[in-house]
Parts: C-alpha cells; sequence; structure tokens
C-alpha cells in the first residue's frame, strides 16, 4: 500500500510538472500557421549517447592523467571541444528553418489522415524529423535526410480510430544531426484538428429503411430521382453550392438572372434523415449509416435534412433541408460532434 | 532468398512503429565502418600478439563476408518483388548464431587471461579492448550498439597512443578519429558523399582545435590519480649485457635514440659527444655486463657528493648546460656527456658513482632533463678497492694468446699510458678493419678476433682493449652509449644563429673503453679511433653507409636519403617539425605550464590564476561561437551550375559539332528556333530540352517538381543525342 501511495504521489508529481511545462511551452510558442526555428523554440540538449561521449572523453582525460601522456589529454580536450562545436553545428543546422502547415483536416474514422507540412529551408540541412508530439496516436515519424534549398513536402499521416473533432496538439520537429550528441528539437503549435466522420457503413437491406420511413411519415415512396426525370415544379434563385445542371440557361442568357431550376420530385419528398431511424443497436453504427446517406444522397445530388435526437437530454440537433456539397459537409460535421 | 525478402519486409514495419530493434545502416556506412574498425586495430598492431592479431583478422573478415553476402542479397531482392520497396538498399545487420560468438567470445577471453603473467596487465587490457571491439561489429542490432561500435574505436586510437606519441603516429592517430567520426557523421548524412562526410567532420574538428589548444595550455596538469599498469613494450637501443657484433646489429636501425638542445650555445666538437649510458665491468669471457652494487640509498648519497664536488668546481670552469630529450626506450639507462651534474632537483633520475644517470621508472613515453658538463674536468679519481678488483678480473686462459701479448706489452711498456698508445698503434698500423658485419667468432674468442679475424665494429675492439689493459694489470672497464650525432639547423633563424638541435639515432651507438691511471683517474680510450678514425671525429664513413643501406631492410635507407639533397632536406625539416612536437607537445610538463602562465600573466596567488584560466575559456568559448555564427550567416556559397544547366551546356557543345552555336545574347527559344530551321530533324528534341531549360530557369519551383523536371530533361538530353547519331548516320550514308 505504501508503495502504492508513492507511486501515486510520483505520477503526480509528474503530472504537475508536465503540466508546468506544458503552460510554459504555451506562452513560449504560441499557436501559428508558421514557424521559423531560431533560439527563442528550439531545446537543445544532450542525448544519451551525448552523455556517453562525455563519459568516453572524462575517461580518456583521466587515461591521459594517469600515464601523464599529453598527447592523449590532447585527444580528451579535442573531444570535449568537439562536444562544444557540435552544439553548435547541431543549433545552426536546425535554426532557421522555415515550417508551415494548414491547421485543419478532415476524414473518416479508419482513414489515414495526411497533414501536408511544408519545410522552407535557405540552405542544405540533414536529419529533420517531424512526428506528433502526442506519442499516444502511434503515429511515424517523417524524416528527411537531407534538405535542399527550395520548399520541401512533408505528409504527416495520422490514422483515425474515433469520430469527433480532433486535437492534433504539437509537432515535434528534431534533429540529431551532426553526430548525434545532440539532440536539437522544436515543439511547435500549429492548432491541428482533425475533423473525423463517423465511417459510412451501407444500409444492407434498403427495403427496411423504405418500410421504415414509409410507417414512420405516411408519405411518397422512396425512389431515386435524377434530374431531368421529373416534373419541372419551379424557378428560384441560384443558391452558392447548388449544381450547374440545374442552372435555367434561359434565363440567365436573356439576363433575368441566375436561378435554379427546381423540380417536383425533389421538391415533393423533404427526405428527412434521422438517427432514430437507422437500423442498428448503438449510436456509432447508426451514426455510421447516416454518413453513408449522407454522402449517398449528396452523390446522387438529392436534398434531405438531418434530425439528429439525442434519447438522453431530450435535445435535437437539426440541419435543415438543403442539398450540395456545403450542406454534406454541415450535416458530416454534425454527425462527426454528435 | 525468400528469407531476406521476409527480413526486409520486418524491418520497414517495426521502423513504422519506431522499434528499435531494426537498426539499419546503409551499405557504404556499414563498409566505411568495418574500414574505420580495420584501421583502427591497425594501430595496435606492434602490441597485439599474433594470435590476437589472427582472431582479430578473423572476425574482421567474417564480418567483410557478411557485409558482402547482404549486399548481394539486397540487389538481387531490388531487381526482384522488393522494387518499391524503399528500405531494400539498407542492410538488416547479420545475425550470427548468439551461441557461436559467446563460445567464442569466452575462448577469446580465456586466452587472454591466460597469457596475462607473460604479457602484463596493460597490454591485457587492450587485447581484451581490441577483441571486445572486433567482436561488438556482430552485435550491431540497435542504434546504440553502433555508437558503441564508434566509443570504443576511440578508446582503441586513445589507447594506441600510450605506446607511442611521436609526431607521425600522433597525426596518424587524429586522421584516424577524423574518419571514425565520418562514420558517425555518415549515419546521419547517408546522402552526402563520404568525401563531403570527411570535410565536415575536418571542419568540426579544426573548429574544435582553438578550444583543444587553449585548453591545453591553460587547463592544469593534474598528477596522476592512481598507478597505471605501465606498458612493457620491446626494449630497443642498447641492452644491459654487450657481446661482440651486439652494437653492430644495433647500427641498422635508423630509428631515433634522443635528442640534444645545447641553448643556443655552440655543440661541443664531434669527438667529444660520447654519450654515455652504461658501465660494463663485468667480464665473463663471452659478455660485458653490468655490475650491480649500488643500492638506492647509497646512491643518493653518491648523488649528493658528485653534484657539491663539481658545484665546488663550477666556478673555475664554466659547464655546458644542455637539454636532453629521450625516446621512449623502455628501459631505465639515460644519457649524458660525463662528466655531468642534473641541473638542479630533477625528480625520478639517479646520478650513479659510476657518471651514468639511470631513471627510476621505465621510460616509456619522451622524457625531457637538463644536465650541466664538465667536459675538460678528468673523472673521478679514487678508486676503492672492490671496484679495482673487478676492473681488473677476467676469467684466466678464456684467450691464452691475448694474455700472452699483455705480458710482453706490460714487459715493453711499463707506463700504463704507453701501453695503451701500444696498443692503438698495432690495431693502426696492421691491417685491421671496422666493419658493420664482423666474421662470426666460436665463443666470442677475443683471440679469434685480434689475431685471426681482425675485422670488426667497435665493441670488438673496446673488448681487446679492455681485455688486454685488464691482463696488463691495468684497471679497465667497458662504456657503451652513442657517440655523435646529426646537428639540425632548420630551426635556427638568422637572429640566434645556433638554435637547432642535434638528434642521435640507434645507428650512433658505439663503445669504448675507460682505463684508470694513478693521478689522473679514469680516462677514456677509444680504440675505434685507431681503426677509423672519420668515424670518431666526423661520424660515419660512406663505405659505412653503404653497407648499412645494403643491411637494413628499409624501403629508403639512409645513405639514399643523405644523398639526394633534396630528400634529405626534407626529412631534416621533418625532424625538426618533429623535434618541436616532442618538447613542446609531449615534453609540456606542469613546470613548463606553469613557467609559460607566469611568463603571460605574471607571478600571482593559485586562484587568481584559476580565475584567468576560466576566463581565458570562456573567451575562447565565445570566440568559437561567434567564429561559427559568423560562418554561418555569412553570404550564401557561390550558386554552384544546376545538372539542368550542365545538361543544356552538353547539349549546346554536341550541337557546335554540326556547326550551330549559340551566341551569348541569343535567347533560348532564338536558338532553338534556328536549330528548328537548320535542322529539322533535331526539331522536336531540341525545342523540348529548351522549353525545360526555360521552365527550370524562370518558374518557381518546388524541390521535386525540379528534380522531375531535371530528370524529364536528362530524357530529352539522350532523346537528342539519338537523334544526333542517326543525323550522323545520314550523313555518313
Amino acid at each position: 500500500m505504501v508503495s502504492f501511495s508513492k507511486i501515486y504521489g510520483f505520477v503526480h508529481i509528474k503530472s504537475f510538472f508536465q503540466y508546468k511545462f506544458e503552460s510554459w511551452l504555451t506562452r513560449r510558442i504560441p499557436q501559428q500557421t508558421e514557424h521559423t526555428l531560431n533560439s527563442g523554440n528550439i531545446l537543445i540538449y544532450p542525448t544519451r549517447f551525448g552523455l556517453a561521449y562525455l563519459f568516453f572523453a572524462v575517461l580518456t582525460f583521466l587515461l591521459g592523467t594517469n600515464y601523464q601522456n599529453n598527447i592523449i589529454l590532447l585527444f580528451s580536450y579535442l573531444l570535449v571541444s568537439l562536444f562544444i562545436t557540435v552544439m553548435l553545428h547541431s543549433f545552426y543546422n536546425f535554426s532557421q528553418l522555415n515550417i508551415r502547415s494548414k491547421a485543419s483536416v478532415q476524414g473518416y474514422v479508419g482513414d489515414t489522415l495526411y497533414i501536408p507540412v511544408t519545410i522552407s529551408s535557405n540552405k542544405v540541412r540533414f536529419d529533420i524529423n517531424i512526428e506528433f508530439s502526442n506519442k499516444a496516436f502511434g503515429c511515424a515519424k517523417e524524416t528527411v535526410q537531407q534538405i535542399q534549398p527550395g520548399q520541401h513536402n512533408i505528409k504527416l499521416s495520422y490514422n483515425t480510430v474515433q469520430r469527433g473533432l480532433i486535437n492534433l496538439g504539437r509537432l515535434t520537429v528534431y534533429s540529431e544531426y551532426s553526430l548525434g550528441i545532440f539532440k536539437s528539437k522544436a515543439i511547435l503549435n500549429f492548432g491541428h484538428q482533425a475533423l473525423v466522420f463517423p465511417k459510412p457503413k451501407p444500409i444492407i437491406s434498403k427495403h427496411s429503411f423504405e418500410k421504415s420511413q414509409l410507417g414512420d411519415s405516411n408519405t411518397e415512396q422512396y425512389y431515386i430521382n435524377l434530374p431531368g426525370t421529373e416534373d419541372f415544379a419551379e424557378l428560384k434563385s441560384f443558391v452558392q453550392g447548388e449544381s450547374r445542371a440545374r442552372t435555367a440557361w434561359k434565363q440567365l442568357a436573356k439576363g433575368q438572372g441566375h436561378f435554379s431550376k427546381h423540380y417536383q420530385a425533389s421538391y415533393g419528398h423533404r427526405q428527412c434523415l434521422k438517427l432514430n431511424d437507422m437500423p442498428g443497436n448503438d449510436i456509432e453504427t447508426k451514426l455510421s449509416h447516416l454518413s453513408f446517406l449522407v454522402c449517398d444522397f449528396t452523390a446522387k445530388n438529392q436534398g434531405f435534412s438531418l434530425e439528429l435526437s439525442n434519447n438522453k437530454s431530450q435535445s435535437t440537433i437539426k440541419v435543415d433541408y438543403n442539398l450540395g456539397v456545403n450542406h454534406q459537409q454541415e450535416c458530416l460535421t454534425a454527425l462527426a460532434n454528435y | 532468398m525468400a528469407l531476406s525478402s521476409n527480413k526486409t519486409t520486418d524491418s520497414r514495419r517495426t521502423e513504422v512503429n519506431d522499434n528499435p530493434v531494426a537498426f539499419t545502416l546503409t551499405k557504404h556506412n556499414a563498409w566505411f565502418l568495418w574500414l574505420s574498425q580495420c584501421l583502427n586495430i591497425l594501430t595496435l598492431v606492434t602490441e597485439l600478439d599474433n594470435w590476437m592479431l589472427g582472431i582479430v583478422a578473423l572476425s574482421l573478415l567474417w564480418q567483410a563476408l557478411l557485409l558482402q553476402k547482404r549486399s548481394d542479397g539486397t540487389n538481387a531482392a531490388k531487381k526482384g518483388v522488393l522494387t518499391a520497396n524503399p528500405v531494400s538498399t539498407d542492410i538488416v545487420v547479420n545475425k550470427v548464431p548468439p551461441t557461436l560468438l559467446a563460445l567464442f567470445a569466452i575462448l577469446g577471453c580465456l586466452a587472454i587471461v591466460l597469457t596475462a603473467k607473460q604479457s602484463g596487465l596493460l597490454l591485457s587490457m587492450v587485447h581484451l579492448l581490441c577483441f571486445s571491439y572486433a567482436l561488438k561489429s556482430f552485435e550491431l542490432r540497435t542504434r546504440g550498439d553502433f555508437y558503441q561500435l564508434i566509443l570504443l574505436g576511440g578508446f582503441v586510437l586513445a589507447s594506441a597512443l600510450i605506446f607511442k606519441q611521436n609526431l607521425t603516429f600522433s597525426l596518424i592517430i587524429f586522421t584516424l578519429l577524423l574518419f571514425n567520426f565520418s562514420v558517425l557523421l555518415q549515419f546521419f548524412s547517408s546522402a552526402e558523399s563520404f568525401i563531403n562526410n570527411l570535410k565536415t567532420t575536418g571542419m568540426l574538428l579544426i573548429q574544435s582545435t582553438i578550444l583543444a589548444v587553449v585548453l591545453f595550455l591553460v587547463f592544469p596538469r593534474l598528477p596522476a590519480f592512481w598507478q597505471m599498469p605501465i606498458a612493457n613494450s620491446a626494449q630497443t637501443g642498447l641492452s644491459d649485457n654487450v657481446s661482440p657484433g651486439d652494437i653492430a646489429k644495433l647500427t641498422r636501425s635508423t630509428e631515433l635514440a634522443f635528442r640534444v638542445d645545447f641553448n643556443e650555445q655552440k655543440a661541443p666538437d664531434y669527438n667529444q659527444l660520447y654519450w654515455r649510458a652504461m658501465v660494463l665491468e663485468d667480464y665473463d669471457g663471452k659478455q660485458w655486463s653490468r655490475h650491480n652494487i649500488y643500492s638506492p640509498q647509497q646512491t643518493s648519497k653518491v648523488d649528493e657528493n658528485l653534484t657539491a664536488a663539481y658545484l665546488n668546481k663550477k666556478k673555475i670552469n664554466a659547464g655546458l648546460t644542455y637539454q636532453v630529450i629521450i625516446e621512449p626506450s623502455y628501459q631505465k639507462y639515460m644519457f649524458a656527456l660525463a662528466p655531468a651534474v642534473l641541473s638542479g632537483k630533477q625528480a625520478g633520475i639517479i646520478a650513479m658513482p659510476d657518471y651514468t644517470l639511470l631513471s627510476r621508472k621505465i621510460i616509456s613515453q619522451a622524457k625531457s632533463y637538463q644536465l650541466t658538463s664538465y667536459l675538460n674536468e678528468p673523472l673521478a679519481d679514487n678508486i676503492t678497492n672492490h671496484s679495482r678488483e673487478i676492473n681488473l678480473s677476467y676469467p684466466k686462459s678464456s684467450n691464452p694468446r691475448l694474455e700472452e701479448l699483455a705480458s710482453k706489452l706490460k714487459e715493453k711498456f711499463p707506463e700504463p699510458q704507453a701501453r695503451a698508445r701500444a696498443i692503438l698503434a698495432t690495431i693502426l698500423n696492421e691491417n685491421y678493419a671496422y666493419t658493420l658485419e664482423p666474421p662470426l667468432l666460436q665463443n666470442n674468442s677475443l683471440d679469434q678476433f685480434f689475431f685471426e679475424t681482425k675485422a670488426g665494429f667497435c665493441v670488438h675492439y673496446a673488448s681487446a682493449f679492455t681485455f688486454l689493459m685488464r691482463a696488463s694489470g691495468v684497471p679497465a672497464r667497458m662504456v657503451t652509449g652513442y657517440l655523435g650525432g646529426e646537428y639540425n639547423e632548420v630551426n635556427s633563424t638568422e637572429q640566434s644563429q645556433r638554435k637547432g638541435h642535434m638528434s642521435v639515432y640507434q645507428y650512433d651507438a658505439h663503445a669504448w673503453s675507460e682505463i684508470w691511471l694513478e693521478g689522473k683517474g679514469w680516462l677514456r680510450v677509444d680504440p675505434t679511433s685507431a681503426v677509423d678514425p672519420q668515424r670518431v671525429n666526423t661520424g660515419w664513413s660512406n663505405q659505412l653507409l653503404q653497407q648499412q643501406s645494403e643491411l637494413t631492410n628499409d624501403f629508403i635507407t639512409l645513405y639514399q636519403l643523405k644523398k639526394n639533397a633534396w630528400l634529405n632536406s626534407l626529412r631534416l625539416q621533418f625532424d625538426a617539425l618533429d623535434y618541436q612536437w616532442t618538447s613542446w607537445v609531449i615534453g609540456f610538463t606542469d613546470k613548463r605550464q606553469y613557467d609559460l602562465l607566469n611568463k603571460w600573466f605574471g607571478y600571482m596567488k593559485p586562484w587568481k590564476l584559476a580565475l584567468i584560466i576560466a576566463v581565458v575559456l570562456i573567451i575562447s568559448m565565445a570566440f568559437l561561437m561567434c567564429l561559427l555564427h559568423f560562418v554561418h550567416r555569412g553570404k550564401p556559397k557561390a550558386k554552384t551550375q544546376a545538372k539542368w544547366q550542365a545538361i543544356y551546356e552538353k547539349a549546346l557543345t554536341r550541337l557546335t559539332k554540326l556547326g550551330l552555336k549559340k551566341p551569348k545574347q541569343m535567347t533560348v527559344n532564338g536558338f532553338a528556333k534556328e536549330v528548328r530551321q537548320k535542322y529539322p530533324e533535331l526539331a522536336i528534341s531540341f525545342t523540348r530540352l529548351s522549353n525545360t531549360y526555360n521552365r527550370l530557369s524562370y518558374q518557381a519551383l518546388s524541390w521535386e517538381e525540379q528534380q522531375k523536371l531535371t530528370l524529364a530533361m536528362a530524357q530529352q538530353y539522350q532523346d537528342l543525342l539519338s537523334q544526333l547519331t542517326k543525323h550522323d548516320k545520314n550523313n555518313v550514308n
């Protein structure tokens, strides 16, 4: 029991220091989309090999002193001063490196998301490694052995496992050039976020879905409406994101304005996708089905509205009827954040 | 094959998880690492036993075979399925069965332990170090192993410096250090060529020397923390006992024995430079050896008495003060021009009553000491009964004919000095020869030499002379040492005319006699002067040098060197440099450091000195930082010609053969038009090439795009070439 509390205490202290470090880091290196490495944001410290190297230098010093051998002493002094020179070189290999990155990416659960990082350098540099500071992601680091002057595009991969808006945290950029004795490191915050949507899961039998739709709202049948097959209903002024296929070219040519043709079929059945209507037992499966339908409807250019009711809090998230890519984005975001 | 492909895919997967188990070195890096290992161990080659060298060579060979196999394997894999695999060029460092390796290791350690007694502690440690260094390369599993191997290599280099410190060897060691670090650097920048890595490491090391030199000058020399096992390497130079023919063998060596600095005084004449090393008083009929009667306590008393006696005389006759820097001989004897007194208290040196100097410890690295000699003063004029007895004894009837001659001479020349002169006259007048290749004597018989072969080297003559004197009742003894030396004036400047130094080599080894005369004391007689006066007065005759060059195995013999003026001056230059190295770097003792600091900053209290040291270190560190800052922030290097520019140039030179030349002011497009008009068959390929060139020159492109376009341009150039060859063929037809 004693040992347990000790460990607990240790963990406590550790997390305290981690917290302190985090807050210091936030103050020191604020969030930006572009960072230029300089003495303000570079941390430089000897690696374990560096310490071993220093020990080796001390050992040769002892050897030289004990044998009263000046050449061995000179040898050890050279090793020690090399330690310092390498530290400076390590710094100069690293500083003035410019790193830019877009703040957010999105994708579906299970996808590997690629976060583009642009490195620009004014000279040749070596051994630049980039990875997420959060080791829990288990993402591979990206290594550039040699950077030529100019721009470099690197894609950091992130394997999504969970839906929602995920804060990717900071990026660690480090280099052990020249001799692995020192590690130059910068922990940069680009405010990276990943918006992860539920993985689209096709509904196996469309029939069951149709049935539930019928039973629920008692309206028209569910069938695919392709543009042109329906009856024309009305002209509405053009909304950004609407398909150009529906543009009323005649009116546009006459200079009467930009209108879209709307058809009866799509107007008639105001499709509403509801969470509760989805097959499956748990919320995640239902959300996955919804995600599939949202994508499917958008691909077919069909309008729909979305209704996500929460049984526990009795609140409902609604996305109004619309269609198009922006609508899809809105719906998927709602699904991701549910 | 399947196995190796599995391995490579494995390594890739684990790399993704950042697993340290999958550690890879590139092919080049692995080979350079191997090479650095070979070279590092070579520096210790003279210290290692043959069996150890065998083991090390075997394991390195094995390692080379494994590397070879790996690279073959990966080459095959490249051609096969794994073309897309980016790590296929890497080598998954080998897996030798661990039990086999363990067995090997245990056997090796056992062998080291078994031979430890005869080779001594230090050499056993060195053996162990080399052994583990050679075996470690079989276990390169993690990056840490690689680092360990590099550090072990550094330690091998450092320990090689225990045994040798001269300029050449030190330069080799520091060059190898550079090589080792380049291998380490290559690990981090494997895309660079090795030459570039060497350059970078060289830069690093050169920048580091600033601080290293400052540290060397000001960092306090500490006394040894604890006793270390001493190196008992093979002894060089003279030995404790001498038989005729011994020194003749030594003269084949052109190694340095010691150097002397006369501190701007005129060096004595050549025939005064009898560097005394040992006095050999015991003669057993075959060889001369040292008579040990002095205990350390006695000698220190003798030492004081001698010093006092000569210090009194100093007032009458100014002595010659000089510095001797002795090379490591792994023996104890030191050199002096007798009679000599140590200047001041010099720890670790004993002055013996026979005017020789002994070091308390075996001389395992260059050591310097200061002496004052009184060349015109006689040696001690008293002799103990015990000493007289020893210096008269000889094994009776060992050389009956010489004994007979001695008794005849005694009758003819009752005065000892006249008798000695008579012997020298005999040697001079009769047909005696001075040679490096004396005929072998049966049982080292002096009779045979003196009456039959009549050819010998210094020891023959000194032995025979000493024997004759003893047999005729005059106390006599054999002295060995060196005669003469080579004066090197390379360092001398016009202001101080004599500031060179004298180098004495092993081939200057010599033996002479001393006889004791009532009222005059010990008197030096060199029988060699009778047979080869040139040897005594100016040094080796050409005939002797020629003989020596035939006998040695040296690549360039001394004779050849001395004949060629240019080579000889080069040799002297290097000798001067090596002398500076020995006296300033190897001989930079705590006393010298203290003197230097006092000279710079004046006398001061220790804490002030410490403060100054700290300040100097900080200043030099700041200087280094500024220097580096300047280097890195300075102007970017002038742009070298990019690959695509080179391609375009090549295309242009190729086109000049057709009589098409692009004037400087003509644009690329304009020239392309001209080509189109004159050679329509080249139009397509050259226009493409020109367009790509324009894009590369004037468009802002990312690195990848540039690479892609450069590749495309190389292809277009090839197309152009094939068009050109077609064109040429058509013309011929």
